[in-house]
């Protein structure tokens, strides 16, 4: 199975692009010694973000399907991992706590889900009605202030935000700093290596398969709804582990980290990054989110202008993504497979067939 | 009772008029090129902020409205002709263009005109009817709606223009074997897509407060209006505009805005999983 | 003899090394992080903010700093994201160590920031009049709170026009939190509240409402709606010749919707505040020749930026009185009860079981041409309502927010 980790679907399979992985993670397990304390606490925040980018490339890169509802799941968890924590008394009860958010918000996804590509949902319509249900849970939650919205004693508290959870901990031990920094690198590496066998197995090459042509894939014997499904819980679920773990993290979550504009977050991380690749979109996603967040310390109100130049210049100059757009530029070497073919469905206008 | 009544018709008119304004633009450009157009906003931003400019020069509002709307058409071919004509392979990569773009005008705005202008008044007139009084100008906005509905159809079901565009939206090759110049068709119809948004931005900046990033109030009902209506723009979005009306209307009046706001967005999940193409899906079959 | 003067020398070495050490320590500049939205939806009360603090900081950098120290600020724009406020707030905490955080205009960004801030010693100002309730040792209020603007205000317009309130407010925290004051103010006035309507944020359009309100013949309206997209409501409401009195907690001070918008739409409109523009005592006066002479294109201070200004001279005299940036210095200052300063309002002191401040509260109306009137002056005002419910600063940190329907647990 290990051998899945190489295979069609990821770039990046040969020896260079693995010595240049160790040596990338030797750096990275080394920094704490040598960085500052907040650089460090900068950088596994950054990391917090990179599993729901990642979800998005399976779901819209992998899968073809464009989901508005990356920050719904990411709410979900981040509550559920607020209300429980508070339910079981934290400490090391925050664990399960996560584990079990993780759980919530995927199933959350399979009931939605199910809902939408059993009714033949696709293309625009498909973000649509994601993008109806996060701002649904972002406007439903935004009003629950009062001290009647609350769940086991846990307030959800409204737009102000849910607050008093514990951070993830062992006992008393709170995981924060460099311990939750060393957390965070091993649940990417996890994650990553795991996300790479999936798209290289036979799952992943069906679930590519229904992306250039879902029609086809019925024909050859698959049932297109039962792989679509599981490529949205399993992309939606990694959302929620943003979620979880930004809670963690700052010990705080509101709405506004669930409706406009931080829907519209991932899928301009994703879109920027090259979307059809793993790699691509956990190198670009970090990049720019370090980028965006340089620049809007730095150039304080020309931030704004900048990162809408950033954006607008790489999509026109790097069609690929930033990250091929800069591999291709540096090497020129890199193969992959041909760009994926827009599905027809994201256009609203019929084809005159 | 009939106060009542037309307090009700008065509330549809208003959403439905809303939804229509703010969609039109983003029909023709979405829906009929293809174009995630995610400055829409700015379009609608960039009406009102003319409007407000030239009634402040002494412009009269009607003139001055007229002329933001064709300033912002004018600002949208050029930004068809310069960023979106390199998308329409790609029409999923003109949401990050459009939204870069978003980003660039909304904070420019910012930088260059400030974080707030002073706001027009909306034009005198208001009527009563029973115990309500009505504000004619929110008349004058349906009547707007309607007028914009009508003239849509008419350009591109009457004129050998809409003949020529709607060809070169379903089948751009064929048209230009054809002779059609399908640049010019692509640059004028965003310009006529930007110019309506623009038009709805002239046409509520005086009810509304002006800063940069207004236009975020009207985006997510003009999407939301458009993919309900389906492939067929010219069939679908007034009904879909109508269907979104009333539930938005229902739902205010008995329980609230949140519930209104929330129901709305629960009816478009709704009538996407009934009519998965969209209204216009039932409609075309039964129309031709 | 050589023994003496090589005692000497090196005493006189010591001493000089002694001096230069500490006259390097009192040349380290003072550290004021300021967290403030300069872009994004709430630009327009940010900018005050900002500038606010900047004038503070010339000011008394040019008298000569806090305990001889200029005064270095470092301003960090969260663009309205509380993602960015709990990031900015981190750096600004851990790598730039400032000695005290400022900022913040919303609840939300604010209850962001707190967790962060509790867990270092850093004080923290918030500068705007907010909801109330929040009872935490490491935050220090500027703003002027429900007690203070809702106990003036209700009373004064069940009186002038009537005990039937309709309330139109933003259907969130501090929306449904002053509905509840004014439920319990006017209740207890013998007033009835005809109707409430909460609105969510983003909402533009009040056919709705203004049919609604007709239809309650309300007295007068309480408007505490909140954002941009929902000051819509004064022009709509005008424009459909709606024409009640309004009061109103946020308008005008916060973000001069007179200003902002054509006349008649704030007409009839009455506010209570601690700090309007339009206040033309000498001090106020003074203050705001100094403000236009730096920042001339300014088209409102307001209430915000105000606070914002006399954060820092709070701040100047809270470290001199206490010789030191330690939050327990300062605490020890503000549990005397003494920490004040004369603003340009009036005397503002920081009361020690909650460490929110006292204000002068003053009555304004708006005319039809957008004039304003001060009409009633109310003297100083004590944040009373915590120390009320139980919150003593002095004892314990609750690090909580309460609110009329979340009390602290009686023991």
């Amino acid at each position: 199975m290990l051998n899945l980790i190489n295979g069609p679907q990821t770039t990046g399979n040969g020896r260079g692009f693995w010595l240049a992985f160790l040596a990338v993670l030797a750096v990275a397990l080394a920094y704490p010694a040598f960085a500052d304390s907040y650089d460090v606490g900068n950088f596994s925040y950054f990391l917090i973000w990179i599993f729901m980018a990642l979800g998005l490339s399976l779901i819209w890169g992998y899968g073809g399907m464009l989901s508005f509802g990356q920050t719904f799941f990411f709410g979900i968890a981040g509550y559920s991992y607020g209300v429980l924590a508070i339910i079981m008394g934290g400490g090391s009860t925050t664990i399960l706590a996560l584990v079990l958010s993780v759980l919530i918000a995927a199933l959350a996804a399979v009931v939605l889900g199910y809902f939408m590509i059993w009714g033949r949902i696709s293309g625009m319509f498909f973000g649509i009605v994601t993008l109806a249900a996060t701002l649904s849970l972002a406007f439903f939650l935004g009003q629950t202030a009062g001290p009647e919205w609350q769940i086991g004693g846990a307030r959800l508290n409204g737009f102000n935000g849910m607050k008093g959870m514990d951070p993830l901990a062992v006992g008393d031990f709170y995981i924060e700093g460099t311990p939750f920094y060393y957390v965070m690198v091993a649940l990417i590496l996890v994650v990553y290596l795991a996300l790479r066998m999936l798209v290289n197995s036979s799952v992943g090459n069906v679930i590519v398969a229904i992306r250039e042509d879902p029609q086809r894939a019925e024909m050859l014997g698959y049932d297109v709804r039962k792989y679509q499904l599981v490529t949205f819980a399993v992309g939606s679920g990694l959302a929620g582990l943003s979620g979880a773990l930004y809670t963690s993290w700052g010990q705080f979550i509101t709405p506004s980290s669930i409706g406009l504009p931080a829907a519209a977050m991932p899928i301009v991380w994703v879109a920027f990054s090259g979307r059809s690749d793993l790699t691509a979109t956990l190198v670009g996603s970090f990049l720019l989110l370090f980028g965006f967040q340089t620049i809007t310390i730095y150039s304080q109100q020309a931030a704004l202008v900048l990162m809408g130049a950033l954006l607008l210049a790489t999509v026109m100059v790097m069609p690929q993504g930033f990250i091929f757009g800069i591999a291709q530029a540096v090497s020129g070497r890199l193969r992959r497979a041909p760009a994926p073919s827009e599905p027809d469905a994201v256009r609203l206008q019929a084809d005159g067939s | 009772m009939l106060a009542e009544l037309f307090s009700l018709f008065y509330q549809f008119a208003d959403v439905f008029a809303f939804l229509i304004l703010a969609s039109a633009g983003l029909a023709i450009v979405f829906g009929m090129m293809g174009v995630i157009n995610m400055a829409h906003g700015e379009f609608i931003m960039c009406g009102a902020y003319v409007t407000v400019g030239l009634v402040n020069l002494g412009v009269p509002l009607p003139l001055a409205q007229i002329a933001a709307a064709i300033v912002a058409g004018l600002i949208g071919v050029l930004v068809e002709v310069f960023i979106v004509r390199k998308f329409y392979r790609r029409p999923l990569d003109s949401l990050l263009a459009t939204w870069g773009l978003s980003l660039i005008v909304t904070q420019g705005m910012l930088l260059v005109v400030g974080s707030a202008i002073r706001g027009i008044g909306t034009p005198e007139g208001s009527f009563a009817v029973g115990d309500y009084t009505f504000s004619t100008y929110r008349m004058v906005l349906f009547a707007c709606a309607v007028a914009v509905l009508f003239g849509i159809y008419l350009l591109f079901m009457r004129t050998r223009f809409g003949v020529i565009a709607r060809a070169t939206m379903q089948n751009a090759g064929m048209a230009q074997a054809l002779g059609a110049r399908t640049g010019r068709i692509y640059a004028v119809s965003f310009g006529i897509g930007a110019g309506l948004a623009g038009l709805c931005g002239a046409l509520y900046a005086p009810t509304m407060t002006l800063i940069p990033t207004m236009g975020a109030t009207f985006i997510v009902e003009s999407f939301v209006t458009v993919v309900v209506g389906g492939a067929n723009v010219l069939l679908g979005t007034a009904p879909a505009a109508m269907f979104l009306a009333l539930v938005r209307m229902a739902l205010n009046a008995s329980y609230g805005q949140i519930i209104g706001q929330i129901g709305m967005l629960f009816a478009v999940i709704v009538i996407i999983r009934i009519l998965p193409e969209g209204l216009s899906s039932i409609l075309a079959r039964r129309g031709r | 003899m050589k023994a003496i003067r090589n005692i000497c020398a090196a005493a006189s070495g010591l001493a000089l090394l002694v001096c230069a050490a500490s006259a390097a320590h009192a040349a380290d500049p003072l550290k004021i992080g300021l967290l403030e939205d300069i872009s994004g939806d709430l630009a327009f009360m940010g900018m005050p903010k900002l500038h606010g603090s900047q004038l503070a900081v010339e000011e008394i950098n040019k008298s000569g700093g806090i305990l001889g120290r200029q005064i270095e600020l470092i301003h960090l724009d969260p663009q309205g994201d509380n993602a960015r406020y709990q990031e900015f707030a981190r750096r600004l905490l851990n790598r730039d160590k400032v000695d005290v955080l400022i900022g913040g205009i919303t609840s939300a960004s604010r209850e962001a920031v707190r967790p962060i801030v509790n867990r270092t010693s850093t004080p923290y100002f918030y500068t705007n009049q907010y909801e109330g309730g929040v009872c935490d040792a490491s935050m220090i209020s500027m703003g002027a709170v429900p007690e203070q603007q809702f106990s003036t205000l209700i009373p004064w317009m069940v009186e002038k026009f009537g005990k039937k309130v309709y309330v139109v407010a933003a259907d969130y925290n501090f929306g449904q939190i002053s509905a509840e004051w004014n439920r319990k103010i006017v209740t207890d006035l013998g007033g009835t509240v005809v109707g409430e309507e909460f609105i969510p944020l983003g909402v533009s359009q009040f056919a709705q409402t203004i049919q609604n309100i007709q239809k309650a013949k309300p007295d007068w309206i309480l408007t505490i709606n909140v954002g941009a997209a929902q000051d819509s409501f004064f022009e709509q409401a005008a424009a459909a010749k709606l024409n009640l009195p309004m009061a109103s907690s946020i308008k005008i001070m916060l973000g001069f919707e007179h200003k902002r918008f054509a006349p008649p739409a704030l007409n009839n409109m009455h506010v209570t505040a601690n700090w309007f523009e339009e206040i033309d005592t000498p001090e106020a006066d003074a203050f705001k020749k100094r403000w236009h002479a730096k920042f001339p294109d300014e088209l409102y201070i307001n209430d915000m930026g105000y606070n914002a200004y006399h954060a820092i001279y709070m701040y100047k005299m809270l470290v001199e009185k206490a010789n030191s940036t330690k939050l327990d210095a300062i605490r020890k200052v503000i549990a005397t009860g003494d920490a004040c300063i004369d603003a340009a309002e009036g005397k503002v002191c920081i009361d020690p079981k909650s460490q929110h401040t006292s204000h002068r509260m003053r009555l304004v109306s708006v005319g039809p041409k957008h004039e304003i009137t001060v009409e009633k002056d109310y003297g100083t005002i004590q944040p009373y309502w915590l120390a009320e419910i139980g919150c003593d600063l002095t004892k314990k940190n609750d690090k909580d927010q309460y609110t009329p329907s979340h009390l602290p647990k009686k023991k």
